[in-house]
Parts: C-alpha cells; sequence; structure tokens
C-alpha cells in the first residue's frame, strides 16, 4: 500500500466515522427547532424552541420543574458527599500507611469496576429494609459513595505530591492532620474539580438507583422522568395520549432532552480546566 | 500540572536529599522504636478514612450481603429456605433467556467495540496535529448524552417516521417504530448504541495509552524500515495490550447489568420487547412485581457474582492497578 494512499484511506475513515458520530446528534439538535402540533415537523427558529418548552411546561402542571429540582438535589449533594468523604480517603489511601490500607484499597478498586447497576436492587432492599424509600436525601447520600473518586484522588496525590514532602512535612513537625489541611488540601484542587465532575455527571444520568428508591412520579428525577415524557407521548401511545390536553411530539421532546443535557454540560465547562490538563489520562491510566 | 508541581517540591527537595526515604511502616512498628509516631499517624488515617469506609460499608458491601442472607430466606421471609430462591429463579423460564440475550448482544457488541476502538485509536494517533483531536473530541460528543438522553437520541434515530436515517430502516423493509425495535432486532440496536455513547471514552482512553510510547521505540521502528502499517500493528498495538484486556473486561461486566435501554424501550414500544429482556429487569421485576424479595436478592447476588469475578481479573490482572504497594 503506497503512503499517499494510506493517508487518504485515513484521513477519509476519520470523517466518515465523525459524520457518523456527529450527525445524529446535530439532527437532534436540530429537531428541537422545529415546530410539530400533530402534523409534523415543520420550521427551524429558535422561536419554537422556546414554545416546545413552554408546552413541556404544561405537563402534569409542570412537573418537569420538580424532576430537574430533584436531579439538582441528588446530583448537587452526591457530588459534594463524594468530595467531602473521597479528598481525605484518597490523600490516606495514597500517603498514609494505616492497617487496612491494602484492604481499603482493594475494595475501592473493586466496587470501581464492577458496575453500579448491579448493586441497585441489594441498595433498595437495604433501605427499605430501615423504611427510608422515597427519601431523597437517602438517595443523595448513597449517591455519595465513589469509589472511582477516591480511586482518582489515590492517582492525583501519589503523582503529583511526592513522598519526600510529606516527609519534610513531618520532619518540621506538622501532625497528620495538619500536613492534610495544610499541604494537602490546597494542592488537591485539580482532584476536586474531577471527583465533582465525574460524580455530578454520573449521578445526574443515573436512572436504576431514583428508579426504584424515589418510585412516586412527582418526586423522582430527570431521567426517570424523561421516559415518562416519551411514554405518554401521542407519537408513542395515541390512544392514551388522546385524553391528554399537553401533546408532546419529537420537538418537544428533544428540547426536553436538550434542557436536561445543559446542567451536564455546565459542569464540563467549569470542570474543563482540569480535565483537559492531561488529568483525566493520568488518572484512568 | 507541572507549574505546580515544581512550584510546590522544589524547595523541599535539598532537605530530602539530607534525610533517607523514611522507613517502611511495617519495619518501624516491628522495632517499636516509633511506635508513638505511628499511633497518631494512625489516628489521623482513621479520621481521614472513616467516612468513605461508613460510606463503603452503607453503599456497597452491607447491601451485598444483605442481598445473600435474604437470598437464603424462605419464600414467605419467615425464616432459612436454602438455596430455594435460587431453585427459583434458575427455574424461571425467564432465566436463561435474560442471559442468552446479554450473551447475543455481548457477541456483537464487544467485537465492534474492541476492534472499533482500536482502529480509531491508531488511525487517530496516526494523525497528528489539529485534525486528530478535532477527530478524537467528535467521537467523544456522543458520550455527553450519557444515559437517558442517549436513549432519547436513539429513539428518535429508530423511528422511520422521525429519523434522519429513515432511508436505512426503509431499505431493511421497516417503517415503524415496533418493525425497526423489534426483539431479534435488540442486540443489534443496543450493540449499536452503547458503541456510539461509549467509543469515544475509550478512543480518549487508548489515545493516552499511545501517546505515552516513548519516541525512541518508534523512532527505533522507522530505522528499521516499519511502515506505518507495520508501527501500528506490531508496535503500537502491543504496547496497548493490557488496556485492551481492561476495555473487553468492563464491558463484558457492563453487558451483565444492562438495564435503562431495554427497560425503557419497552416502556415505548408498549412490551413489544418484553419486560424482562435483561437479567437486571428481571431482578427488578422480582422487587417490584411479584414482590418476591428472596428471588430478587438471589438474582442480585447471581449478578453479583459474575460481575465482581470479572472485576477481580480486571484489579488482579490487567496490570493497570499495580504499583508494587
Amino acid at each position: 500500500m503506497s503512503p499517499a494512499l494510506g493517508r487518504t484511506g485515513r484521513i477519509v475513515t476519520l470523517l466518515l466515522v465523525a459524520t457518523g458520530f456527529a450527525y445524529p446528534v446535530a439532527a437532534f439538535a436540530v429537531v428541537g427547532l422545529r415546530r410539530d402540533d400533530g402534523t409534523g415537523p415543520t420550521g427551524l427558529a429558535l422561536r419554537n424552541a422556546w414554545d416546545s418548552w413552554q408546552t413541556v411546561l404544561r405537563f402534569n402542571d409542570g412537573v418537569v420543574l420538580s424532576w430537574l429540582g430533584n436531579s439538582l438535589i441528588v446530583a448537587t449533594g452526591g457530588a459534594l458527599v463524594a468530595v467531602a468523604v473521597g479528598i481525605p480517603a484518597g490523600y490516606a489511601l495514597a500517603r498514609l500507611r494505616f492497617p487496612g490500607r491494602r484492604l481499603l484499597r482493594f475494595c475501592t478498586l473493586l466496587t470501581m469496576v464492577v458496575p453500579n447497576t448491579v448493586l441497585v436492587i441489594p441498595l433498595y432492599l437495604e433501605v427499605s429494609a430501615v423504611g427510608a424509600v422515597n427519601n431523597i436525601w437517602v438517595v443523595a447520600l448513597l449517591m455519595g459513595f465513589h469509589p472511582f473518586g477516591v480511586y482518582l484522588t489515590y492517582i492525583h496525590f501519589r503523582t503529583t505530591l511526592p513522598a519526600p514532602v510529606l516527609e519534610a512535612a513531618r520532619i518540621d513537625g506538622l501532625s497528620e492532620t495538619d500536613i492534610f489541611r495544610r499541604v494537602a488540601l490546597p494542592a488537591s484542587k485539580p482532584a476536586v474539580a474531577l471527583v465533582g465532575f465525574f460524580s455530578f455527571v454520573a449521578n445526574w444520568t443515573n436512572f436504576f438507583l431514583p428508579l426504584v428508591l424515589l418510585p412516586l412520579s412527582s418526586s423522582t428525577t430527570i431521567s426517570v422522568g424523561l421516559p415518562q415524557l416519551v411514554s405518554s407521548s401521542p407519537l408513542f401511545d395515541p390512544t392514551n395520549a388522546a385524553g391528554l390536553d399537553v401533546r408532546l411530539y419529537a420537538p418537544q421532546l428533544a428540547v426536553a432532552t436538550l434542557v436536561t443535557v445543559a446542567p451536564v454540560l455546565a459542569v464540563f465547562v467549569i470542570a474543563q480546566r482540569a480535565l483537559t490538563r492531561g488529568q483525566m489520562l493520568g488518572a484512568t491510566r | 500540572m507541572t507549574t505546580y508541581r515544581s512550584i510546590q517540591t522544589e524547595p523541599w527537595t535539598p532537605r530530602h536529599q539530607v534525610h533517607p526515604q523514611p522507613v517502611p511502616a511495617r519495619k518501624v512498628r516491628r522495632t517499636g522504636k516509633t511506635g508513638r509516631a505511628v499511633r497518631t499517624g494512625r489516628r489521623a488515617a482513621a479520621v481521614l478514612v472513616l467516612p468513605y469506609v461508613a460510606l463503603l460499608l452503607v453503599g456497597g458491601l452491607v447491601p451485598a450481603g444483605y442481598a445473600v442472607v435474604k437470598s437464603l430466606q424462605n419464600e414467605s421471609e419467615t425464616g432459612f429456605g436454602g438455596i430455594s430462591s435460587y431453585q427459583r429463579v434458575v427455574s424461571d423460564l425467564r432465566f436463561a433467556e435474560t442471559f442468552g440475550n446479554v450473551a447475543l448482544t455481548l457477541l456483537i457488541w464487544l467485537p465492534l467495540m474492541l476492534i472499533g476502538v482500536v482502529g480509531l485509536a491508531l488511525l487517530v494517533d496516526a494523525s497528528p496535529g489539529r485534525f486528530g483531536t478535532t477527530m478524537r473530541f467528535i467521537y467523544y460528543l456522543p458520550g455527553a448524552l450519557a444515559g437517558v438522553a442517549n436513549f432519547m437520541l436513539w429513539l428518535f434515530l429508530l423511528d422511520p417516521g422521525q429519523s434522519p436515517i429513515a432511508f436505512l430502516w426503509h431499505g431493511f423493509g421497516y417503517g415503524t417504530l415496533n418493525e425497526v425495535a423489534q426483539p431479534g432486532n435488540l442486540p443489534y440496536i443496543l450493540a449499536a448504541m452503547l458503541f456510539f455513547q461509549g467509543a469515544g471514552t475509550w478512543v480518549v482512553v487508548l489515545s493516552g495509552g499511545l501517546h505515552s510510547i516513548p519516541d525512541h521505540v518508534l523512532e527505533a521502528a522507522r530505522i528499521d524500515g516499519a511502515g506505518a502499517w507495520d508501527t501500528a500493528w506490531r508496535v503500537k498495538l502491543p504496547m496497548i495490550r493490557p488496556w485492551l484486556g481492561y476495555l473487553t473486561l468492563l464491558n463484558l461486566a457492563y453487558g451483565f447489568q444492562l438495564f435503562l435501554e431495554p427497560q425503557v424501550l419497552s416502556q415505548v414500544t408498549h412490551g413489544l420487547i418484553a419486560p424482562q429482556w435483561t437479567p437486571n429487569q428481571l431482578g427488578f421485576s422480582y422487587a417490584y412485581q411479584i414482590l418476591d424479595t428472596p428471588m430478587a436478592a438471589a438474582m442480585s447476588v447471581i449478578l453479583l457474582a459474575i460481575t465482581l469475578g470479572v472485576g477481580l481479573l480486571v484489579v488482579r490482572r490487567s496490570g493497570l492497578f499495580d504499583d508494587g504497594r
């Protein structure tokens, strides 16, 4: 194979695949700009997206807003817990020696690579045994268990805070807690951004856990709520939807989805400086 | 990162040269010389680690243990039932069916993922400069539409009445969503969905691995007369092999927990797809519809055993988590 032919083949392949990835996303965003009152999508304007959003808001007296609010509570609450609990733990695992350290590291790695949905039914059994189903704070707390965040922090402190630095601080007479507060914490900003970002996104998009722990339609999160919008759309259930006063067609569903993605993008923008500094690669490597 | 590292470490370096490396704690404990320091160190470690240990228990170990206990109860949950709940689960006709569905999906998805991701990562790696990074970013883009959002996008793609790829569905002779999303097609649809959502992240990860191959290795290959193809196949691929094992195993474990996509698809197609298409969905129906808690627990334990087994392989064998300590 001649080099020129190989080069062309490589570029064409990459571009074709890129089209395959980008085209559906772009087409979906365009649907959000269309108008549809049951006769098929027409037009293309920002104004349409706004109108569609107003329609979505009228669904079940604005239940979408409650869903978004609940998502915000569990995603933010879970991320705060994950950071507050994970940063000290990751630091201790990386730089302190204590009995059970290897076991804790092992448990962290294991719970990290096991898909978290496998634990959802056991969590449901546990939570219902203590009668805490439908408690949004319990969900936030459980989402705060984020072994991947502990692992990220562990890697962060292993790669950026050399043991000699800590040894020197020890010789200077700082206690271990002081070292964490005054040496490690100020150096943990990238880890905080990473853990906060990954945890927030995982919590925001979590579907199974809120589905079983927040079963009431009004008190659940947006990821459980979106499919409810779909199933009451005339597109997928004409007989049932005929009785509803709010009719959601493809543009309305697309706008609802795009609104749902917005917070993830916002958090990405906030955290991106830490994310694009190669930290993510270094951390997962 | 580098700027910060240099600021933090340089002033300390001379001291480090004066004082030798710290003695490993295990030895300290044996000789008992600095017993007090070790004790206060331990207390600090306990303070830092305890909240996490509590969450690890409440969010991981206790529910897993509780599921094991529950699964050993009898049907009326009044006493010990031995393995009767497991027998009920295994004799459920849907049990084997759900695992068959997962196996079929994995059979299509894993090779697609492995070949697709490795191919794309190698091609991106061979494209220096802005073109390569732009392509990598575009592949990563659908990953932002995680979970339900990705599902919504696919719903729109799969519905011949809405889809921008409707020509494809018409080519297959499908005119409605229910024809496209018929049970026989589901493994393919899921494989495509999961690839679309996850491939970009893995391309980024593998690119990182490829990027860390030292220049002199590639230079040596070039001097030995290796072309782009030979370099990719004989030099780059072997060097990212641990990653490929990691990718395969993690995605294998992921396959067993599939829930969201078939669940919502079943909801949307009004039962055209069985609501218990995957093992996790079956467990969900035991807990929420049949209300047989021991059965739900038994199903969870089976899934946990499988995914923990795969997880152990990842942690122990892939070599990515070894740091010698």
